[in-house]
């Protein structure tokens, strides 16, 4: 039996007439109701007093059950709305949105999951479902009771962006960013401009030149008077939020090859290995620095290859075992041998490239980064530069013999299975290995055909314990994010485990993070090609432009709240306090006596409510979430 | 699919934290794995806003049982989490004061994806409601 909805512990509750709400439940076409009795639930709900009106709809996220609740709200004159259907996640901003739409406060809207955590959760049990259902329901309604029209917090949003890293990302994002109208400062650490990107020379899948690509998009950024650029520079500092941000910016100390801060020369000049050079047309001294005011904020400080340990695969112990990005040094014509594959002197003739080097590491196989942590992630990037490097050598030296060590082939993007199709045309030789016995290279006798060999326990012939003679060695190191520990100090960027920086959601939020107004491109996010690292930048470009097209931001208003007329100024919540400038205590008139009252920056406060949890007179809340609204929740629920 | 357990006669209140465990229950639905009807999962920005009362309150209405369903050390929000852990250690102080079995109320991690660990802590708290029943102060006397 539903019984009333208590309201007797609801001081928050200043007008007299109790507020009039409307209950809407889906069916979900079935997903809903074939669990749960729909009809009973609606009929059992309209008993609390609070609900003027309980109705049903096949979908209520359809424009006609949209409009239902656009009509109820005038006919019905409703305070508020509860939708019972699937998780909010998917569609509590679309009745929020419905509200607005028909001038109704968004946030007069509460959201009952009955789908993911009653039918999908409870289908062996429909009479226990209807019954949870009814339950969250009516404490849906009894928070919906106890909401109040909030505004959303409206911050000035000042037109520009800082790119932080100047490689593909970075470069990319300038751009796009730039012909979204928005100013743009690029700082970049190194004196170069162009990443890792100009450590390669051709790159897949289009066979491009690396140097090419990278003139192409360095001429476009130095061209854009919209772009400021600055190498050999650093951030040292920052404070505000988004739409308003101030970046400290100062030279990188001691680097005698920056150029420092300062505008570049229009001429650009391609280093092979290095990047586009870049030069200031002011001279400045080491300690320079500059304050750059800005709306947004893209991370783009991209990667650094996996450095091998002394003695893993004999790396550091033999000269004939190299990685990958030397190879591709080896290969070019601006290389050390100028492109011809030597080691040592001499012509190489049997090479052995092994995969998964730094990448895809086993807990208690492999030994740990300092942080106690494997590289367990997959680099991806790596089988098809490896692929690309082994038909490059059967391309131009069409005798010697290329041997591939690897765990699994992961040619996954487009284009990228040709360069498998092709090296196997070409007569590379496969070796498949597990982790727990990878190969082993070791050094050969003095009457030895050659100086190395490759041993390892192959199971594409089942097991066979097979041995190639090499004179060289490549091991396909993976990616590691740069180390931007003063960056994620200065920005409070979210680390995942695999100590890329973390966006919001993969799939929903790809190119945001935690903190309002921080953007991801590329590669600092973990390992991507060049073509992913575009996209990404791309995406953060557009990301920001719509944030800061409009002239302000808008943020969610679910911050703390102070109540004055409860508040004395007591202090305690400052001290839970974790966010600089939130929350401060001042003296403010109030019928002609000053008073000492707690203080929220909106804009600052993120609203994690360690401060309502220790007000002896709740006068301060979250928000959408108050302590009271939570006490009547519980009650709705414990009611029988 | 699986069978759910028979739900416990006393009711469990789970807070879920809106970044990890709240979509964390969602997964559990979208798999359709089964779980007791008795649990109330209510979504909550980060457990520190609420204050101890919170919890003896919820006792005190006839809740058996409530989990608290944190981000753990993924906590979006900075320190909230360690001042959390300390205030629930505090509730514990006093659910030993006030004579309340404390298993009433259990602390955990759970992710988005976190399906096995979301079961296994609602099963376990709807099994020891089965023994021990409805929450009544000084029902035990440690
Ligand atoms: C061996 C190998 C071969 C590859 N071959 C190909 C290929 O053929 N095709 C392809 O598509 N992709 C290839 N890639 C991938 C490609 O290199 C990357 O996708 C690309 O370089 C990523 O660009 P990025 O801008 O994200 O990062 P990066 O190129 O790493 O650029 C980051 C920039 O940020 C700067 N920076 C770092 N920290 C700071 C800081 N704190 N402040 C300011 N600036 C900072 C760095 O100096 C650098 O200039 C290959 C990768 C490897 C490892």
């Amino acid at each position: 039996m539903p019984e009333e909805v208590q309201t007797n512990d609801q001081p928050e509750n200043r007008e007299a007439k109790e507020p009039q709400i409307g209950v809407y439940i889906c069916h979900c076409g079935g997903n809903i109701s074939d669990v749960v009795d729909v009809q009973t639930v609606a009929e059992e709900v309209k008993k609390i007093p609070a609900v003027k009106v309980a109705r049903t709809n096949m979908f209520m996220c359809s424009d006609p059950g949209q409009e239902m609740i656009l009509e109820d709200l005038e006919k019905e004159s409703l305070d508020g709305v509860v939708v019972a259907s699937c998780s909010p996640k998917l569609h509590e901003l679309t009745f929020r949105n419905a509200l607005k739409r028909g001038n109704h406060n968004p946030y007069l809207y509460e959201h009952a999951n009955i789908r993911e955590q009653v039918s999908w959760a409870h289908h062996g049990d429909p009479a226990g479902a209807t019954n949870k259902a009814i339950r969250l329901i009516a404490a849906a309604v009894a928070k919906a009771v106890r909401l109040e029209p909030l505004k959303p917090i409206r911050v000035e949003a000042f037109p520009h962006a800082v790119v932080i890293g100047g490689g593909v990302s970075g470069l990319t994002a300038a751009r796009k960013l730039s012909k979204q109208g928005l100013g743009v400062t690029l700082i970049e650490k190194s004196p170069y401009l162009g990443g890792q990107t100009a450590q390669l020379n051709q790159v897949y899948p289009t066979e491009e030149k690396a140097e090419d690509l990278l003139r192409m998009l360095v001429e476009e950024v130095v061209d854009d008077s919209n772009i400021k650029i600055y190498t050999g520079a650093e951030v040292v500092a920052a404070t505000g939020t988004i739409g308003d941000f101030v970046v400290r910016v100062r030279n990188v100390p001691g680097d005698t090859s920056a150029k420092g801060i300062g505008l570049i020369e229009k001429k650009v000049v391609f280093r092979p290995f290095q990047g586009c050079t870049v030069r200031s047309d002011r001279p400045c001294s080491p300690g320079d620095e500059l304050e750059v005011r800005c709306g947004v904020v893209i991370i783009a400080t991209g990667f650094k290859h996996y450095e091998p340990r002394s003695g893993e695969y004999s790396y550091g112990e033999s000269p004939r075992v190299i990685t990958l990005p030397d190879l591709i040094k080896l290969l070019s014509p601006d290389g050390p041998t100028g492109g011809r594959l030597e080691i040592q002197g001499h012509p190489v003739r049997d090479v052995a490239l092994i995969h998964c080097v730094g990448s895809r590491q086993v807990d208690g196989i492999h030994e740990p980064q300092p942080d106690g942590r494997v590289n367990s992630y997959c680099s991806r990037v790596c089988c098809t530069a490896t692929l690309q490097a082994a038909n490059e050598i059967k391309d131009r030296f069409p005798h010697v013999n290329v041997y591939e060590f690897y765990r699994d082939i992961r040619a996954y993007g487009r284009g990228h299975e040709d360069y498998y199709e092709k090296a196997s045309g070409k007569g590379v030789l496969f070796f498949r290995y597990t982790p727990d016995s990878p190969p082993l290279v070791e050094k050969t006798g003095p009457n030895a055909s050659r100086p190395l060999k490759v041993r390892v326990r192959d199971t594409l012939t089942f097991g066979e314990d097979l041995e190639a003679p090499v004179d060289l060695v490549v091991l396909s190191v993976g990616m590691m994010p740069n180390d931007i520990s003063d960056l994620v100090d200065v920005f409070k960027l979210p680390v995942g485990t695999d100590r890329f920086l973390q966006e919001v959601h993969p799939k929903l939020r790809p190119v945001e993070m935690a903190v309002n107004g921080l953007l991801l491109a590329g590669t600092s996010q973990g390992p991507r090609d060049i073509t992913e690292s575009c996209a990404s930048a791309a995406a953060a470009a557009s990301k920001a432009a719509i944030a800061l097209g409009k002239g302000y931001v808008e943020l969610e208003p679910f911050v703390a709240q102070v109540d004055p007329a409860r508040c004395d100024g007591c202090g305690l919540c400052l001290n839970e306090c974790s966010y600089e400038g939130a929350l401060r205590l001042t003296d403010i008139e109030i019928e002609g006596k000053v008073e000492r009252k707690a203080l929220v920056n909106a804009p600052l406060c993120m609203g994690c409510g360690s401060c309502a949890a220790v007000c002896p007179h709740r006068a301060i809340n979250v928000s959408g979430w108050t302590l009271d609204q939570f006490d009547s929740m519980v009650d709705a629920i414990a009611a029988q | 699919m699986t069978t759910a357990a028979e739900p416990a006669n006393a009711k469990i209140v789970i807070l879920a934290t809106v970044a990890c465990a709240y979509p964390g229950a969602d997964t559990v639905g979208q798999a359709h794995l089964s779980y007791p009807a008795n649990t109330y999962v209510l979504r909550i920005p980060a457990p520190v806003m609420l204050p101890e009362s919170f919890y003896f309150r919820t006792l005190e209405k006839g809740i058996g049982g409530i989990i608290v369903m944190s981000c753990g050390e993924e906590c979006p929000y900075e320190g909230a989490y360690h001042r959390f852990a300390a205030r629930l250690d505090r509730v514990a102080v006093r659910m030993k004061k006030e004579g309340y079995d404390r298993r009433r109320i259990k602390l955990s991690a759970i992710c988005t994806v976190c399906t096995k660990a979301f079961l296994k802590e609602v099963n376990e708290m709807n099994d020891l409601l089965k023994e021990i029943g409805p929450p009544r102060k000084g029902e035990v006397a440690n």
